[in-house]
């Protein structure tokens, strides 16, 4: 059987139903299949989210040249329009939209725009390089007991996200002694694991990943990196 | 067509004021750009980043800082350092590193350096460094990039 070509008409949903489970049985057993299907439905939703309402032939027929009355009138209607659009605009609340993503990585959101008291920051870890782990986790001993020296609050909280999961994988962890002492320590500092790479793991690699005891797991690391923004934390991505 | 000719008239006469599109620029922008990588693409490429950022908002728009920590001051480091330095693995300044530098300083970017940083990896500023000022020190630079997020800048890790 030709897994290419039966892929791709899996994925264009050209497949019986008999093939279609085949197919959903064949992609279970082999991870590289799934990825396959995976990569492809998302270019082909990518592709088609790009060229939503391509403009027919037709579009270009029938063009006709109205009375000036009606050109005038539509012209009076998109004046209006135009205006009232620009007032619109001008007058969004402000604060409302001042959050934005500018790509999926997570670069370039925008301000924690909340006044608080407390000093609030989220680390985003999404690097495997465990010695650039190692040294977050210094900075943020020594920014914790800081803080607490002087009485002043602050709560902290390391999402790991993507390749940055490694941190909290029990296998692979090379600071689990640290995190422990720290989060024994520390009740401001919180470790946090991304439930969605801890499936994909699971799939690529084809084995139970367990998270070091002291981290919590939340369903999208992506998230709840936004919701902390928009609650006012400062964003920090390593 | 008189009447509907009039009603345009005075339809923009008043409204125009308040129509008048404001000025396409963006005013006040503030932005912290965040650097703890060593990789010399890397850092050339953000730097041009933030050439193009000016290009494109204009120099005078804009309250832009770049805060270097870990890794990431090894764009200020003179190559001859390094062997002193063992916890850097790159040092970056060379004459075309040290002139997009200087262009960026000249538009108003500040370099914020993490004294912390500094201090664990025993680096000279005077003789390690690439033109730090006293003043361009800052103690945390993480604490820098939360402080300046909490007065509204916005945070970009190019």
């Amino acid at each position: 059987m030709n897994k290419d070509f039966e892929i791709n008409a899996y994925v264009d949903g050209e497949l019986s139903d008999e093939d279609r489970i085949e197919m959903l049985a064949a992609m279970r057993s082999n991870p590289e299949l799934a990825r396959a299907a995976c990569e492809l439905t998302n270019l082909k939703n990518q592709v088609q989210l790009a060229y939503a309402n391509p403009p027919g032939i037709d579009a270009y027929k029938g063009r006709l040249v109205r009375s000036p009355w009606s050109a005038m009138a539509a012209s009076l209607v998109m004046l209006a329009a135009g205006l009232t659009g620009g007032w619109l605009l001008g007058h969004t609340p402000a604060g409302s939209d001042r959050f934005v993503m500018l790509d999926a990585q997570g670069r370039g959101q925008a301000p924690a725009a909340a006044e608080s008291p407390e000093t609030r920051i989220v680390f985003h870890l999404t690097t495997p390089d465990q010695t650039e782990a190692g040294e977050l986790l210094a900075d943020v001993e020594q920014m914790l007991q800081a803080y607490q020296q002087d009485g002043q609050p602050l709560r902290v909280e390391i999402v790991s996200h993507g390749d940055g999961l490694d941190l909290l994988r029990t296998r692979l962890s090379r600071h689990q002694e640290k995190i422990h002492r720290l989060a024994d320590r520390f009740d401001n500092l919180t470790f946090v694991a991304c439930q969605n790479t801890i499936d994909r793991v699971e799939v690529s690699e084809g084995i139970e990943i367990n998270i070091v005891p002291d981290a919590e797991i939340i369903n999208s690391g992506v998230n709840h990196v936004v919701k902390r923004q928009k609650e006012g934390w400062a964003y920090i991505r390593v | 067509m008189k009447a509907l000719a009039s009603l345009t008239a005075s339809l923009l006469f008043a409204i125009g004021p308040g129509a008048q599109a404001e000025p396409d620029k963006e005013i006040g922008q503030k932005v912290v750009y965040h650097i703890n990588y060593g990789d010399p693409k890397k850092q050339a490429g953000a730097l041009s980043n933030i050439q193009n950022h000016i290009k494109a908002a204009g120099a005078e728009n804009l309250d832009l800082r770049v805060v270097l920590h870990g890794n990431g001051l090894s764009m200020l480091l003179d190559p001859a350092a390094l062997q002193r330095l063992p916890r850097f693995k790159h040092a970056n300044v060379d004459f075309q590193t040290s002139a997009k530098i200087d262009a960026l300083k000249l538009q108003g970017v500040n370099f914020h350096v993490c004294a912390s940083t500094i201090r664990a990896r025993g680096v000279d500023v005077e003789r390690d460094l690439y033109d730090v000022a006293p003043a361009d020190m800052v103690p945390s630079g993480i604490a820098e990039l939360a402080r300046l997020q909490g007065q509204g800048y916005v945070y970009i890790k190019p």
